[in-house]
């Protein structure tokens, strides 16, 4: 591995130079870490980035040499703790002070020293190396190893608990089975190409990917998508949410065995889905947007007839949705079980629904509007209680606000083109976040020559899992399914 | 309260969708169809280009060009539907579920505007067998090795109330152990290739193996990655394969009755 300029790394606090100066929000407080990663300067020398939220408008984002070793923040900011295990994974970026440096992006299968975003990856050698589980020692504990092969129709991850009797002492994550090496995948392509890509990033948020991915070209190549584009992925990124909500209040009744409440909500997801075949021609909006806007037209009487199918949904689901949690077997397993801390979820960064329930107001949506939300008065529910209850009030009540939002954009869907004409700009980067149904995600790209030659993705999922071990500990091992559920976390959208 | 949830699904109507109404049916998945008496060499050339994962090539057999379309790579974009000038239609009808990998393709003869390939197994068939399936009992063991879940939500989706896979005597279970068949979805990466064959090891023989999706069946659009290891294939031997990005509840159904099948005709 070759740098590119002598590895330096100034010494004592306060010291500039290869030493982030965290940003600090208006009031002080230290901003929220959004993401970390890598990417190559036009001479190849290697470049860390770094977008935090300091509660204004626009992202904050600073780039910083990364072809010395850097200082880990993950001490400060423990959100950067996976961020920086990544960083040194896909770029071989030397992190000075990380807490664990253990691999986290590649297993045992893949050798030392082999940096995929920097290096060939042609046949990369079959490797075999250590990885340790942390120990937790002392009488009557036991571990408990699960996955990656998991006991249902489940993405694959593996969980070490360790525990005393029932209870949870400590649960240590290893996931990235479905590491897919999608960011690589996307080098080379033309910007265009790419929101394909994007929808196999995590299959159930799919719409919520391409919107993004649109979105980070259009900022990129400053293309403005037509009002009624945006109009419609409005619509589509609200259908998304209500679809995974419902889902997810459904999987939550059936990890509590109240499978007649279960089948009742996967029947409303199904109605929506083809209610979506109907609208679009696809159950999940794949292959609708592109950067620019949308590919097709949607004919506006079917999209009143999607609004129509959505409404009449969401109010049975409200109704079952209050009668399941009026029921006192299901108060009884919802609440106390799970508790997120809000300091913790704080502390971790963590976003989207959960941390809302956890008492942190935060909503791309409504702090950093992109297409038509600008346009809209949204309420944010929040609850402090952090716990399985609290999650899934979330959830009902989110569905109420975005069946609003789907009858108001309905009601006045404006007219015109859905396509706005590619540009031709050729080196350029782009920013972009939107709220998915898990929390913000994020993508920056970068292209040279017209070809992209980086992209990131940050899911909600990637900076939600550390929480997720917090949440369990002091739990029932039996109630660990529930807890994990009502985080509902995608692990292709984590593993890439 | 718990008696109000019951009481008002049992008010609703059952949206069961009948069994001559799944097999075959494809809706949502946007399977492309081609139109063989609208064919050209010029449109065959456009087709080829806008193709993202080479799903739609062209090949040579004794002097004639054939165009050559391999489901098993189509993630249903449609972007052939949108640039093929009425010679490819979105399908209504996609009976090549739960085939084999040969079956899977089809060429057409371009200057001939015909098909050149068998026609794939009729859903008559398999409705023949419908009164043999409902008195069986298949135990599927559902593997992700490595998806992005978007085939495991339609998975999942099958044993909601309007496809209630049930009713053919179909169950998933927990364990490989009590599996007959397993379903394997996503392009088998580097880091779930071992558990992969681990899990394949433990099914008890007769063991069937059905790879699901677009990336299952060939590695779809992370074909090339360096963290994948290839399709499902490539890992395990499979008996049957259900294409689509992702495939739809009702080509899942079409797919595992019609593995079923071709292993009885054995």
């Amino acid at each position: 591995m070759k740098e590119n300029a002598p590895a330096s790394f100034p010494e004592g606090e306060g010291s500039v130079g290869n030493t982030l100066t965290i940003p600090r929000t208006k009031g002080g407080a230290t901003a929220r870490l959004v993401t970390v990663f890598g990417s190559l300067g036009p001479r190849g020398e290697k470049l860390v980035h770094y977008v935090f939220d300091v509660g204004e408008l626009p992202y904050s984002q600073i780039a910083f040499p990364g072809y010395g070793p850097i200082r880990s923040i993950a001490r400060e900011i423990p959100a950067a703790a996976w961020h920086e295990r990544e960083l040194h994974d896909q770029y071989g970026i030397e992190i000075v002070g990380h807490p664990d440096l253990r691999p986290l992006v590649f297993h045992d299968n893949w050798p030392d020293g082999v940096y995929p975003m920097i290096d060939s990856v042609d046949g990369v050698p079959w490797s075999n190396r250590e990885y340790s589980f942390l120990q937790v020692q002392g009488d009557g504990i036991a571990e408990v190893a699960v996955g990656p092969v998991h006991a249902g129709i489940i993405e694959p991850g593996h969980f070490r608990f360790s525990v005393v009797g029932d209870t949870i002492l400590h649960l240590e994550l290893r996931h990235f089975y479905a590491h897919k090496g999608t960011e690589k995948l996307f080098e080379g392509r033309s910007p265009v190409d790419g929101a394909m890509l994007a929808e196999s990033v995590s299959g159930d948020n799919c719409f919520a990917h391409a919107v993004c991915y649109s979105q980070a070209v259009e900022n990129a190549c400053r293309i403005d998508a037509p009002p009624r584009a945006l109009a419609i992925r409005l619509i589509g990124l609200e259908l998304e949410r209500l679809v995974c909500h419902i889902s997810d209040l459904g999987g939550l009744c059936t990890d509590v065995g109240f499978s007649v409440a279960a089948a009742y909500a996967t029947r409303l997801k199904e109605s929506l889905l083809q209610a979506s075949v109907q609208c679009c021609g696809t159950r999940y909006w794949r292959g609708v947007s592109v950067p620019g806007g949308l590919r097709f037209d949607l004919d506006s009487t079917k999209v009143a007839g999607l609004v129509q199918a959505v409404t009449r949904a969401s109010r049975d689901f409200s109704d079952i949705a209050h009668m399941i949690l009026e029921t006192p077997s299901i108060q009884n397993r919802f609440e106390t079980a799970g508790v997120l801390s809000m300091e913790a979820a704080r502390d971790l960064g963590v976003v989207g629904p959960v941390a809302r329930a956890s008492g942190i107001n935060l909503d791309v949506r409504r702090d950093h509007p992109y297409g038509r939300y600008g346009n809209c008065s949204m309420k944010v529910p929040v609850t402090h209680y952090g716990d399985v209850m609290a999650r899934a009030r979330i959830r009902i009540a989110e569905v109420a606000v975005s069946l609003g939002l789907i009858q108001e954009t309905g009601k006045s869907l404006p007219e015109g083109g859905v396509l706005a004409p590619a540009a031709a700009q050729r080196d350029v980067q782009g920013f972009s976040a939107v709220e998915s149904p898990r929390g913000e995600l994020c993508y920056w790209l970068q292209a040279r020559g017209g070809r992209l030659t980086r992209c990131h993705i940050k899911s909600p999922s990637f900076q939600n899992w550390p929480a997720m071990p917090l949440a369990v500990e002091g739990n029932i091992i039996a109630d660990f399914p529930l807890i994990n559920k009502s985080f509902n976390l995608s692990y292709s959208g984590c593993d890439r | 309260m718990i008696g109000d949830v019951i009481v008002r699904s049992l008010r609703e109507r059952s949206p069961l969708i009948p069994v001559e109404a799944l097999l075959g049916n494809c809706d949502g998945s946007r399977m492309p169809e081609i139109v063989a008496d609208r064919l050209t060499q010029a449109i065959v050339q456009r087709l080829v280009e806008v193709c993202p994962t080479a799903a739609l090539g062209v090949e040579d057999h004794e002097g004639r060009r054939r165009l050559r379309l391999s489901y098993s790579r189509c993630i249903g974009c449609g972007k052939c539907a949108e640039a093929g000038q009425e010679a490819v239609i979105v399908a209504k009808h996609f009976p090549r579920c739960g085939v084999t990998k040969e079956q899977t393709v089809r060429l057409w003869d371009i200057d001939g505007r015909a098909e050149v390939t068998p026609l794939a197994p009729s859903p008559e068939e398999a409705r023949g067998q419908i009164h043999w399936l409902l008195q069986r009992a298949l135990n599927i063991r559902q593997l992700d090795a490595g998806s992005c879940n978007g085939c495991e939500t339609e998975i999942t989706a099958l044993a909601n109330p309007y496809y209630d896979l049930e009713r053919f005597g179909i169950h998933f279970v927990a364990s490989p152990k009590h599996a007959d068949m397993l379903l394997v979805t996503g392009p088998v990466t580097r880091n779930m290739a071992e558990a992969v064959k681990a899990t394949y090891e433990v099914v008890p023989a007769p063991k069937l193996v059905v790879a699901v999706g677009a990336c299952g069946c060939s590695g779809g659009i992370f074909t090339g990655s360096h963290a994948i290891v290839g399709a499902v294939d490539a890992v395990i031997p499979v008996d049957g394969y259900i294409p689509g990005c992702p495939p739809t509840p009702t080509m899942l159904i079409t797919g595992i009755l019609e593995v079923l099948r071709r292993r009885m005709a054995k």
